[in-house]
């Protein structure tokens, strides 16, 4: 056999032999992962809620909506709450906001979940108090302005997403 | 259309590759003392990285996502690069021999430029589509094309200033690098 | 060359960020603050070692070595894009937070120059063992100076340090007692050029020092 050939068959044995590794140490990371990634979701949500209280299930959003957690009170005193997760264009990419809105139409808190800004440079949007309190009624949305000098516009955009369904959802279109 | 707009305007000047990601540094220090090798660098990155994100972008959307193996992004990407690196070569070095001339020395040194790889997976993890990929990688390129040159004028007339001992070389390049990234930064205001 | 020469001159001499120039672009991105650069050391660590281990064990196997000597810079590649996606599931799963702060810069230590730098010049050509001493001093060498250019720019630009999660120093008691705020730009891309540029001018002002010195002792004994 001419030495091109094997030399070739060498690389392409050591290229799957890799394979075969990063495939085994991902069988034993994948699950972690996924836990991380599931964990800062929860996490977010157990700040605005005591996760406790409340029974939880998940629907899936269309377009601009990722995961809606409709988070029903277990006791009657509790409200109900929606929590939506919803992208929009940031100044570098896409920005994933969980947004906690209760019966009364209120949001209950907000988080940024996801965000691919420069590091070091675009961090400031995790960073960033978004001025929670000046938010709390959905009239309001204006109020987060502040928050990041790039990000600006793809909150509000967010906001605006969830002020123009709240209602509907709430009226029994989601509930189920 | 506006978000295109928006996407090239910070790929190009905002987001600069060299100025505020850091990608490409070293052609950066290395290949700028000249105006000629910067353009011609610059050019050479530009089309390979072009070539490059669009065949990775489609192999992670077509094949590793289909095979759910999006691990193997890392390996699949480099090896891409370093494939399509020898292939532009040889391609050009038959078709369009001027063209080889002044693109020839500077591509065996873009394998191991991080901006081509770097671009390649921003183009994925900031989720673009096919166009949004085009446009972004475009300009990226142009923005590393535009430093470079700029940065070439600077270091041709600074063979002529009376620089202190100590900073000859590289920390002169690297603190004129932290002027040129001041001025970048302020653009961030525009958006 | 003995063990000890060869572990310290990656960390002085022949040091791969301050005297060689290589693997700038990390160096410059993930300095903001110290516990990202140890992040980045330890991936840069664990790649080095072991693909100059793995590397070196091929190519002193002399039947190997010639099947693979064609085909030896892919397989380099192939050897350190694999270690990388490595560092970065186990990153992902159990380091989480570092994960997302150094970013897209841990694909990126596949084209770090000093990895690829190390398995052609040194590695291809010693023993296992001493390759690995290489790696740990080369690695340890890169290390100490991203770490140094962190320090210098997270207390600057933040007044902290932060060494890992919560171990956290909280320097602004010096800014509060010289009555100025942090000077935010050193975190900034600003502060990254300009203190790796004033590292380096710093560096070579001591070693003209050094040279000068010695050529003068020369001259004197002779």
């Amino acid at each position: 056999m001419n030495k091109g050939l094997i030399s070739g068959l060498v690389l392409l044995t050591i290229g799957i032999v890799c394979g075969l590794l990063l495939a085994v140490v991902n069988y034993f990371t994948a699950p972690k992962i996924q836990e991380v990634e599931d964990a800062i979701k929860y996490e977010a949500l157990a700040e605005f809620y005591t996760l406790a209280d409340y029974d939880l299930s998940e629907v899936e959003g269309s377009g601009d909506f990722g995961t809606i957690y409709i988070l029903k009170a277990k006791t009657t005193e509790g409200l109900d709450a929606f929590v939506y997760t919803v992208n929009a264009e940031g100044y570098s990419g896409v920005i994933e906001m969980l947004i906690a809105v209760n019966e009364n139409l209120e949001v209950d808190g907000y988080k940024v979940v996801k965000q691919t800004e420069t590091p070091g440079y675009g961090d400031k949007i995790v960073g960033h108090d978004f001025n929670v309190e000046i938010a709390t009624d959905l009239s309001g949305f204006e109020g987060v302005a502040g928050a990041s000098l790039y990000s600006t516009p793809a909150v509000l955009e967010i906001f605006q997403l969830v002020a123009d369904r709240v209602e509907a959802d709430f009226g029994g279109g989601l509930s189920e | 259309m506006d978000n295109l707009i928006m996407l090239a305007f910070s790929a190009f000047i905002i987001e600069n590759i060299i100025l505020s990601q850091f990608l490409g540094i070293c052609p950066f220090l290395g290949v700028s003392t000249k105006r000629s090798s910067a353009l011609g660098m610059g050019m050479a990155v530009i089309f390979v990285m072009l070539i490059s994100s669009s065949v990775t972008w489609l192999l992670y959307k077509y094949v590793l996502e289909a095979f759910d193996i999006t691990y193997m992004r890392t390996i699949v990407f480099i090896l891409v690069i370093a494939s399509l690196v020898q292939m532009v070569e040889t391609f050009l070095k038959k078709v369009s021999p001027p063209l080889y001339k002044a693109l020839g020395i500077y591509l065996p040194l873009i394998t191991t430029n991080c901006a081509v790889l770097g671009v390649a997976i921003l183009n994925i993890s900031k989720e673009h589509n096919f166009l949004e990929m085009l446009v972004y990688t475009t300009f990226i390129g142009l923005g590393f094309l535009f430093v470079m040159y700029i940065f070439s004028m600077l270091r041709e007339k600074l063979d002529f200033a009376p620089v202190p001992k100590a900073f000859k070389g590289a920390p002169i390049a690297l603190v004129i690098a932290a002027i040129l990234a001041i001025i970048f930064s302020r653009f961030g205001g525009i958006i | 060359m003995n063990n000890k020469e060869n572990f310290f001159k990656g960390i002085i001499k022949e040091n791969p960020l301050f005297v060689s120039l290589l693997g700038m672009c990390p160096s410059l991105a993930v300095t903001t603050s110290l516990e990202n650069a140890i992040g980045m050391t330890l991936g840069v660590f664990f790649v080095l070692v072991l693909s100059n281990f793995i590397i070196s064990l091929i190519m002193s196997n002399s039947k190997l070595a010639d099947l693979v000597k064609p085909v030896r810079i892919p397989v380099y590649i192939v050897v350190i894009a694999t270690l990388v996606t490595i560092v970065e599931m186990v990153m992902h799963a159990y380091l989480p937070s570092l994960y997302f702060s150094l970013g897209v810069f841990i694909p990126l230590i596949v084209v770090n120059c000093i990895i690829l730098g190390r398995a052609e010049a040194f590695a291809s050509s010693n023993k296992p063992l001493d390759s690995v001493i290489d790696g740990v001093g080369m690695a340890l060498g890169y290390g100490l100076a991203i770490m140094t250019i962190s320090i210098f720019r997270e207390f600057l630009g933040n007044g902290t340090l932060t060494v890992w999660g919560d171990l956290q120093v909280n320097l602004t008691f010096i800014f509060d007692f010289l009555k100025i705020e942090p000077i935010a730009m050193f975190v900034q891309p600003v502060g990254a050029f300009l203190t790796f540029g004033l590292i380096l001018a710093t560096i070579t002002a001591i070693a003209n020092n050094h040279k000068n010195k010695l050529a003068k002792k020369v001259a004197n004994n002779g």
